[in-house]
């Protein structure tokens, strides 16, 4: 990257910088070495306390009593798929919506392409939010999940999650929540939403590393593990032991990772939760309402900041986003994603498939001159593009 | 108009190895988003001058990388733009 400054407004894909007690943890936990569960030595003791601690603390952060409960995964893909894969079987029906993560809905797909389950999406309107009217008549004898999240990537809409977790709830059917955008941003906790499955990512609103996510169960909920193999626990037994979080944890944790974590969420506790949230989205409303006034940009998201995260979505008449996006960064040094984001189903919802949105993503240490000298970039290209 | 030509992979990871082989190699061409005219597995593409492409196109058969596509397309709109805002670049 060299000296020239750079605006990082790519905060959805994953957080920068992080605080420097998240790149101090993570130095610290590779120096300190040790592996939990494979020896009795003081580094394995040292490394298992860290584990012990990094969970409880993780775990209450996001409002789960037992600790125990929370499975550490590579990211938010590896929990979501450890989830779907572990608990549908042939013959499901799953209940989900068109903005989905290609996380969810590639696996999704792959076993309804494969005859073993069926796949029903609530309906979206244009504006990306979701229309849960008829949702009631959506549910079959055979639902046996329903997946949604929290919110979308694409337009940082929140989605009415309450009332799917309700109407789940209301027939038993498990309901898998994916807060890869809302962890570290919005206040979770399973008992309000009634999810039976929350997943996290742990790299982008909790400001820890990459390499680590989260997959946090109701108790008594059972999955089949995708992974088998070393948990340091039972080692006589030839069967993965049934006793959790070994159960889904088999194989070396990412140590480092997990530590950055714990670091990351201390930070965020010691700033506030709240206020941070407050002052991304205070940003990314400035964000949306100064580009509609740019002429020639179609502006996508919440038209209440109050219900959505960080993002904002954005196209500018006759330009290709990812034109756009190019210009932001060689010309003026702003870094941001453009394109379909992982996330086609959404952009088939607004109306912007197959050519994208150039999407915006404030951080925790973005700041208003950073917004101001954005907004005039973008209309410096819309003028000299003649849109204005 | 000018014209260019893109060479389209079938992931990043091809992307990136054609790039630090025609860097080796000391070749001018420059990693691009694909334009959307084109349609690609990968979303970064390799942009050269027509006149270089046989010359890209050899060293990247030696080296056994694989493309997704080839293309020769006349500069757009926004590709215009660029340039012209390129020139204009800000000291930062």
């Amino acid at each position: 990257m060299g000296e020239t400054q750079v605006y990082y407004f790519d905060n959805a894909a994953t957080s920068w910088p992080k605080p420097e007690a998240v790149y101090r943890a993570v130095d610290r936990a590779l120096r300190t070495g040790g592996s939990p569960g494979r020896s009795g030595h003081q580094r394995t003791l040292a490394a298992e306390r860290q584990l012990y601690e990094a969970r409880e603390k993780v775990a209450s952060f996001f409002g789960v009593s037992k600790p125990s409960s929370l499975i550490f995964t590579l990211n938010a893909t590896d929990a979501l798929n450890m989830a779907i894969k572990g608990l549908l079987k042939k013959g499901d029906h799953v209940l989900t919506t068109p903005c989905e993560y290609n996380s969810v809905a590639r696996p999704l797909n792959a076993m309804a392409r494969d005859g073993l389950i069926t796949v029903t999406e609530i309906p979206c309107t244009g504006q990306g939010t979701l229309d849960v009217t008829g949702l009631s008549s959506l549910f079959l004898p055979h639902t046996a999940l329903v997946i949604a999240t929290h919110a979308s990537n694409v337009t940082g809409q929140l989605m009415p999650v309450e009332e799917l977790g309700a109407a789940a709830r209301a027939r038993q059917v498990p309901f898998l929540l994916d807060a890869a955008q809302t962890a570290g941003v919005y206040p979770l906790s399973l008992k309000t939403l009634q999810a039976d499955m929350v997943v996290f990512s742990g790299h982008k609103g909790p400001l820890g590393p990459q390499g680590v996510g989260g997959l946090i169960l109701e108790e008594g909920l059972a999955l089949r593990p995708w992974r088998e193999g070393g948990t340091g626990s039972r080692s006589h037994e030839v069967l993965q032991p049934q006793v959790m979080p070994d159960y889904l944890e088999a194989g070396t944790m990412n140590m480092p990772g997990i530590a950055g974590l714990q670091a990351g969420i201390d930070y965020i506790e010691s700033v506030g939760l709240d206020s941070i949230r407050f002052h991304e989205v205070r940003l990314a409303s400035k964000l949306r309402e100064g580009l509609k006034k740019i002429p020639g940009t179609r502006v996508y998201g919440p038209a209440d900041p109050e219900e959505g995260v960080a993002v904002v979505s954005f196209t500018l008449d006759g330009l290709d986003c990812g034109d756009v996006g190019f210009i932001l960064e060689e010309v003026h040094g702003i870094l941001c994603r453009t394109g379909l984001h992982c996330a086609p189903g959404a952009h088939r919802c607004l109306g912007t498939f197959p050519q994208g949105t150039v999407r915006l993503s404030p951080g925790f240490s973005t700041t208003e001159e950073d917004v101001d000298y954005l907004l005039e970039a973008v209309a410096e290209i819309a003028f000299e593009a003649g849109l204005g | 108009m000018k014209k260019r030509s893109y060479f389209t992979f079938p992931s990043i990871h091809f992307a990136i190895r054609a790039e630090k082989i025609l860097e080796a190699r000391g070749c001018d061409f420059k990693m691009v988003p694909v334009p959307r005219s084109i349609s690609s597995s990968c979303g970064t593409a390799l942009r050269c001058a027509p006149e270089d492409a046989d010359r890209v196109l050899n060293y990247l058969k030696v080296a056994d990388v694989p493309i997704e596509s080839y293309h020769e397309l006349e500069e757009k709109n926004s590709q215009g733009l660029f340039s012209f805002l390129a020139r204009e670049r800000k000291q930062r």
